[in-house]
């Protein structure tokens, strides 16, 4: 038999590498408009994973609103902002800075490595093996989290109203 | 016998079969996939054309070639294709190359999950909703980043004014299809299509049926909402500089956006492949969808445009909060009792 399903190893590996050059060339990109596509890609890895994850819902959503809203803000932003080609934004970042996210990396890779090594044994080594069915999800967040779905509701409720305060004119 | 690897020739021709007959190739390449997308953006083309003409008591295409010009949209694609491509001064080129594509990837990619009849769909998933979704909402960035891509201020007017268009009606569209959700207790469009086996989704949930047809009549930049391309003000709006097969491109993605959104409206509405038996379900589907398109594209012939701020206040507030009622109203209907009789 032909099998045509990619091994999720590969899949890792390929979107890891989306992700993550995505993000950087977010950080380094000369015209700020490229730094948005190149930051949706890097959402949209951020996407795949939560597919391999089996959580395809999360996985679509994340498209929906991070590649499709957020996205669409900072374009949004950056467009009304500022018009000028971006020749004078060479250089952003010099060796100095670049060697201080490195290090900052690595320091957090190696944080991460120790929690997991200390954790252990307690960790999971093997996935749920079936994929939760959407539907489940609504009872989940209403009968068994309807605290943390209350205070989500006041935050965005909050956030609203502040956007409504902020974007009132006096007349 | 179907061996891998082939090692004689008739192993081959034998695989080779085995895979184009195969009900995967089949879905993906002819029916519902490329082939028949393909055809039907052409005929959707030929059709919008005769169609407006009629309306305006005009002939329309006529010459090129069979019953009432049918073959024009052959003859303009070559047109189109031998044209050159002008890429503006100081555009950026791998984004202004590259979105028309990305645009006509983005709009046929969700056909994988539209339920064309009980065994036609590509990937029966549970999120398939969610999925549309998703793929449609990356339309506003695209158009806004093709506008900026293009250097020319009329089509970053015209983008600007998508974007607003875009962001203000998508929002009552999804929130309007939550009470078909409801209704049929699934994301999955084969699960919605098959809970309208007795009673089609547009008569419990009619309110949101007509928020749903406006919002997409103002995501697909239709007359009424063609604001995105006021020819009188901004030339064609976000493609004004797009030429030739780039041109060509944009329509394709355009046609295409206009088929699946009709589509949609089909499973979620009218009861998507169900219908008497004595044609087959992809038959029925394909015959409905095309009724709801030429409902889309009649307006084009009749209305005037309206102003912009007419429709950013009839997006936000006239529409979102009918959609939002209408959930609530969604919800009382079904714990009434009122539709068991249906099966709901």
């Amino acid at each position: 038999m032909v099998s045509l399903v990619i091994p999720s190893d590969i899949s890792f590996v390929v979107l890891t590498a989306v992700t993550i050059i995505g993000a950087i060339m977010a950080l380094q990109a000369k015209e700020l408009i490229y730094g948005a596509i190149a930051l949706a890609i890097s959402f949209i890895g951020i996407a795949g994973f939560f597919a391999l994850l089996d959580a395809p819902y999360l996985a679509m959503l994340q498209i929906a609103i991070y590649v499709g809203a957020v996205v669409v803000l900072i374009l949004f932003t950056i467009m009304l902002v500022r018009r000028e080609r971006g020749e004078e934004m060479d250089k952003r970042t010099d060796a100095a800075e670049g060697s201080m996210g490195l290090w900052l990396a690595g320091l957090l890779a190696l944080a991460i490595s120790g929690v997991v090594a200390l954790a252990g044994t307690s960790l999971p080594t093997q996935a749920p093996a079936a994929s939760l069915p959407v539907s489940d999800l609504g009872p989940a967040l209403t009968l068994q989290y309807p605290v943390p779905l209350i205070i989500l509701a006041l935050l965005l409720s909050a956030a609203l109203l502040g956007a409504l305060v902020l974007a009132k004119v006096e007349r | 016998m179907v061996v891998f690897p082939p090692t004689t020739p008739a192993e081959l021709i034998a695989l080779i079969l085995r895979v184009i007959t195969s009900h995967t190739f089949i879905t993906i390449i002819i029916f519902p996939g490329f082939i028949h997308l393909t055809l039907v953006v052409i005929f959707l083309t030929w059709y919008e054309r005769k169609l407006l003409a009629r309306i305006q008591l005009r002939i329309g295409p006529l010459y090129a070639g069979g019953p009432g010009g049918i073959l024009q949209p052959l003859a303009d694609g070559v047109k189109l294709i031998f044209k050159e491509v002008m890429i503006p001064y100081k555009a950026s080129k791998p984004l202004f190359l590259g979105i028309p594509l990305m645009m006509v990837f983005l709009s046929a990619l969700p056909f994988a999950v539209i339920p064309f009849g009980q065994h036609w769909v590509i990937a029966n998933i549970d999120v398939g909703l969610v999925f549309v979704f998703a793929m449609t909402s990356l339309f506003p960035s695209m158009i806004l980043i093709f506008a900026w891509a293009s250097n020319s201020k009329y089509p970053f007017l015209g983008g600007l004014r998508s974007l607003f268009q875009q962001v203000a009606y998508e929002i009552p569209m999804w929130i309007s299809t939550l009470s078909v959700v409801l209704l049929a207790g699934s994301l999955n469009l084969v699960d919605i299509v098959k809970a309208q086996e007795k009673m089609w989704f547009i008569v419990p949930a009619f309110l949101s049926f007509i928020v749903f047809f406006i919002a997409i009549m103002a995501e697909l930049e239709r007359l009424p909402f063609d604001l995105p391309e006021a020819e009188p003000e901004l030339v064609a709006g976000w493609y004004t500089e797009a030429s030739g097969a780039i041109f060509m491109l944009i329509f394709m993605g355009l046609y295409m956006k206009l088929y699946l959104m009709s589509s949609l409206v089909t499973v979620l509405f009218l009861g998507g492949w169900w219908g008497p038996a004595f044609l087959p379900q992809p038959v029925w589907f394909i015959i409905k969808t095309l009724i709801v398109a030429t409902f889309i594209i009649i307006p084009r012939g009749v209305y005037p445009r309206i102003r912009v701020d007419m429709l950013i206040k009839t997006g936000w507030t006239r529409l979102l909060i009918i959609a939002l009622a209408n959930i609530f109203l969604t919800i009382l209907l079904i714990n009434s009792g009122l539709l068991a009789a249906w099966g709901i």
